[in-house]
């Protein structure tokens, strides 16, 4: 097979795409300086770093606490319901920081819902003063570590999980308690694991848009946000970019190195499960209520607060065509979810047929989307698609092509291709490498052509897998907030969008309805992919 | 029609820089003849297969089935369009389909041509009735290998390439099998090559046997003078059925040819190479070619004796500490400890004088 054949040329054009927002970031940020910029570098840039530096910080210590001590009990242990909280506490997933946020605020704000429940039990009083106050940056803390500590549970979990009881053993043997087995061996060996859920922590912290925003905490996001929304500067807006961009290669790479330490404790022949220790009375107590609490404060209490905002103000019913939103929203998965898994299972389709070493790394690069900030993205896609049409009219006399992709829902789908590319290869990478390659030969030899051998043989061994992948797609679209607002069709809604909208407009009531349909639909496809979140593949 | 069934005319074949066999010349005259490919690991004995499966690319000369040419430097023909069935060593079964799917998938080829054989006649004769339903992941090693075999027999091909075939195999079981698959690779009159590292299974299941050594086919014999007429010293040292010692040729004029050797005296049989009177050669020396006899006077001392079930290996040293093997059957009435002393038929007659 030559090697420029038509796998080379789309893995090349996918590369690039995902290349653009990256390359547009880098040039800009040695492009002219506006003053802006200057009045930024002495006065608010220095504030930007800080804060998302001490969000970030915090966040990473509190994910690790709740992540490794959640996974530690269900893992090793039986107590009551520890089957339920296994799965139950990846709900945390399904409420994005920013829904978490205005739950806070609707809790703990002056006549809020703490008010309430307080009139209620106790009768009329101040309550307002004792209520604690928790916003700005505490409240973007929590609300960011409730949404995120999965990351870490899921993984430190699965790192649990296929750790073989023969270590466990062996450490026994060689006279360990259970205590110094646990921190010497089980802890130690999970070490990568946690690394990397704490690495994607990280690097969600740093994407994080929603939340920041509003608590008004002024962080590298929103000031990519502000620059280009009310400065009407991009310049300025990549220069940020390119800062937080330092940041977020820098634990990327600590991710893919955690990652690939991970791989050597992968169950190999010989693997017993681990013999979980059946605690009762007083001793399943403490992780009983730790899983409980972690459970109620993690997703029912948001959850709770958006039902009872909805029922308490039925008026938004009417007012919010929902009905709209649900198709829109549908719409956008669909679109996304079935373009993104096709081009994924055509590219590794390729380099699994043409094993050419440029492909490998062309693909490489292009799952590295994933790691660059919706914010970014969005705003570096506007810049490169407007100074591509400003260059084409000015050189060439075309007409302004900003409308195909800015505002439009091709440019949409293609925002999310970049960013949601590397969950769907991946995912289908790992399944797909499961398949020997003497597989496809035998195929080839009883006179199977290639096409039909991945018709016939490929697809309907990827088929879960394929699911699956689209269902995981569609959350991450469903959750997905800054893209989708920057790049949106005008008044086109979906339920992150229209909950943005009402609570930056301080109608938290109102945003309560489009939450809840979000949180619901969320559930829905994570209980559906539960089983495959919590193995780990991803 | 055609002159040879198969044949590799100056074949080169490359995997890697260390994984290649030059210059390959193999001749498969009649339809239903069975070849084995014999040589140690890694030598490029697979690469074979796949060349001539149309996995990979000649890298010189021609590969030709019943007189088309299937690879040379200008053709490649697809795998899929040979009709040549491979049996890999690894597992190669289709992980989402169970047992029998898999094997059915083979007929598919055939196309209503009917294949030579039924599935069910295939599928016991490998033993494969209790598995039918499972999956690939639910089966043993040896298991799928016997499942792949039955579904490369089931697709017709006009030629099978065994890889290892039996290598997962319980032993118990790989002697029958092996049995019953020549047999039947024999009655429905299917040429096949086998690839394997076994010489029991190579000598056992050929017509012919080609020896791969230092990148090139070394030998290519029926079994029996493989065995008994190595054609070089690499021959003979990777079979590794004796040892090399020095002799003079005293008489390769007369029928029964003479040799003498320093210690052991003269030894008589018939020459595989000619070689001129009065040369210097070296002999090989088989352990079932000196015969054990307690009268003789011809004594040598015991150094070691491993116990291999139906005999023993005695290694016994000539006072100048040349090592040489001797096999005895192992119900000979007493056995002999090391160092003590052991008698050797004198004067040595062997049928194959190997000498080079």
């Amino acid at each position: 097979m030559t090697k420029y054949n038509i796998w080379f040329f789309s893995s090349l054009l996918i590369a690039s795409i995902v290349a653009f927002p990256i390359i547009t970031v880098f040039l800009s940020f040695f492009s002219d300086t506006s003053d802006y910029y200057t009045l930024l570098k002495d006065t608010f840039l220095f504030e930007y770093i800080y804060n998302s530096l001490i969000i970030l910080f915090f966040v990473v210590l509190i994910t690790f606490l709740l992540g490794v001590l959640s996974a530690y009990f269900v893992s090793f242990y039986k107590f009551p319901f520890s089957n339920f909280f296994s799965w139950s506490l990846i709900l945390a997933f399904a409420v994005p920081g920013y829904i978490y946020a205005f739950s806070i605020i609707a809790f703990f704000e002056n006549y809020g819902t703490a008010f309430s429940i307080l009139t209620y039990l106790f009768g009329e009083d101040n309550y307002n003063l004792i209520i604690p106050k928790i916003d700005g940056i505490i409240g973007a803390i929590l609300a960011i570590s409730f949404s995120l500590f999965p990351y870490v549970y899921v993984l430190t979990r699965a790192s649990f999980h296929y750790q073989s009881n023969n270590y466990i053993e062996v450490g026994k043997n060689l006279g360990l308690s259970s205590k110094e087995s646990f921190f010497k061996i089980i802890l130690p060996s999970a070490r990568p694991a946690i690394f990397a859920g704490l690495a994607l922590v990280s690097m969600e912290c740093l994407s994080d848009f929603g939340t920041v925003s509003f608590f008004s905490v002024n962080t590298l996001t929103t000031g990519i946000y502000n620059s280009w929304l009310s400065f009407d500067d991009l310049n300025t807006a990549n220069q940020i970019s390119f800062i937080l961009l330092l940041f977020i290669l820098f634990l990327l790479s600590l991710e893919i190195y955690s990652r690939k330490e991970a791989r050597y404790h992968q169950p190999g022949r010989g693997f017993k499960p681990i013999t979980k220790i059946k605690l009762s009375g007083k001793k399943a107590f403490l992780p009983f209520i730790v899983c409980t609490l972690i459970l109620f404060v993690s997703f029912v209490f948001p959850v709770s607060q958006m039902i009872y905002w909805t029922i308490k103000f039925p008026k938004y019913f009417q007012d919010i065509n929902i009905i709209k939103i649900n198709i829109n929203t549908l719409l956008l998965v669909l679109l996304a979810s079935i373009s993104i898994v096709i081009i994924s299972l055509f590219i590794n389709y390729g380099s699994r047929i043409s094993k050419s070493k440029i492909l490998t790394y062309l693909t490489n690069f292009s799952i590295s989307g994933y790691a660059i900030p919706g914010v970014i993205l969005a705003v570096a896609f506007i810049t490169f698609f407007s100074n591509a049409s400003d260059f084409l009219s000015e050189n060439f006399g075309f007409e302004s092509s900003k409308g195909i992709f800015i505002g439009s829902i091709l440019g949409l789908i293609l925002a999310y291709f970049i960013r949601f590319f590397s969950l769907s290869f991946n995912g289908i990478k790992s399944s797909y490498e499961k398949i020997n390659n003497s597989i496809d030969e035998s195929a080839y030899l009883l006179g199977y052509s290639k096409v039909k051998t991945f018709l016939k043989i490929h697809v309907p061994y990827l088929k879960i897998n394929i699911i699956l992948i689209m269902l995981l797609i569609a959350l991450e679209v469903i959750k997905e907030l800054p893209i989708t607002l920057i790049l949106r069709p005008f008044n086109f809604e979906t339920f992150a969008t229209q909950v943005y909208i009402y609570a930056s407009q301080d109608l938290l009531e109102a945003a309560a309805l489009p939450s809840l349909f979000l949180i619901f639909w969320s559930t829905i496809l994570i209980l559906l992919s539960s089983k495959y979140i919590l193995s780990n593949k991803n | 029609m055609f002159e040879n069934f198969f044949e590799i005319q100056n074949g080169n074949f490359t995997a890697s820089e260390k994984n290649k066999v030059n210059n390959v010349n193999l001749i498969i005259k009649d339809q239903g003849d069975i070849i084995s490919l014999l040589g140690p690991s890694g030598i490029g004995k697979t690469t074979i297969l796949r060349t001539i499966a149309g996995l990979q690319k000649i890298s010189k000369g021609m590969i030709i089935l019943k007189g088309k040419i299937l690879s040379s430097a200008n053709i490649n023909i697809e795998p899929e369009d040979r009709n040549i069935a491979l049996s890999f060593q690894d597992n190669s079964l289709f992980p989402n389909f169970n047992v029998i799917d898999n094997i059915n998938f083979g007929k598919k080829r055939v196309n209503g041509n009917g294949s030579f054989l039924n599935a069910s006649e295939i599928i016991e004769i490998l033993h494969i009735e209790p598995i039918l339903e499972k999956f690939p992941h639910q089966i043993s090693a040896g298991e799928a290998q016997r499942v792949s075999l039955a579904r490369s027999l089931l697709s017709k091909p006009d030629l099978l390439l065994l890889d290892e075939p039996f290598s997962n195999i319980d032993q118990n079981l790989k002697d029958e099998i092996q049995v019953s698959v020549k047999k039947l690779l024999k009655r429905i009159n299917l040429t096949t090559i086998i690839v394997t590292h076994d010489s029991y299974e190579a000598f056992s299941m050929a017509d012919k046997c080609g020896i791969i050594l230092d990148q090139q086919l070394k030998q290519y014999d029926v079994p029996y003078n493989v065995h008994h007429e190595p054609n070089s010293i690499e021959v003979a040292n990777f079979l590794n059925k004796g040892v090399f010692i020095d002799v003079e040729i005293i008489d390769s004029e007369c029928a029964v040819h003479k040799l003498k050797h320093a210690e052991l005296g003269e030894i008589r049989g018939k020459l595989s190479n000619k070689l001129p009177t009065g040369s210097k050669a070296r002999l090989l020396l088989q352990p079932e070619d000196l015969i054990h006899d307690d009268q003789s006077k011809l004594k040598l001392e015991v150094v070691d004796r491993k116990f291999r079930g139906t005999n023993f290996i005695y290694t016994l040293k000539t006072k100048t500490g040349v090592h040489l093997p001797v096999s005895v059957h192992s119900h000979h009435i007493h056995q002999h400890e090391e160092n003590e002393k052991f008698g050797v038929q004198s004067p040595i007659y062997i049928d194959h004088l190997v000498c080079f």
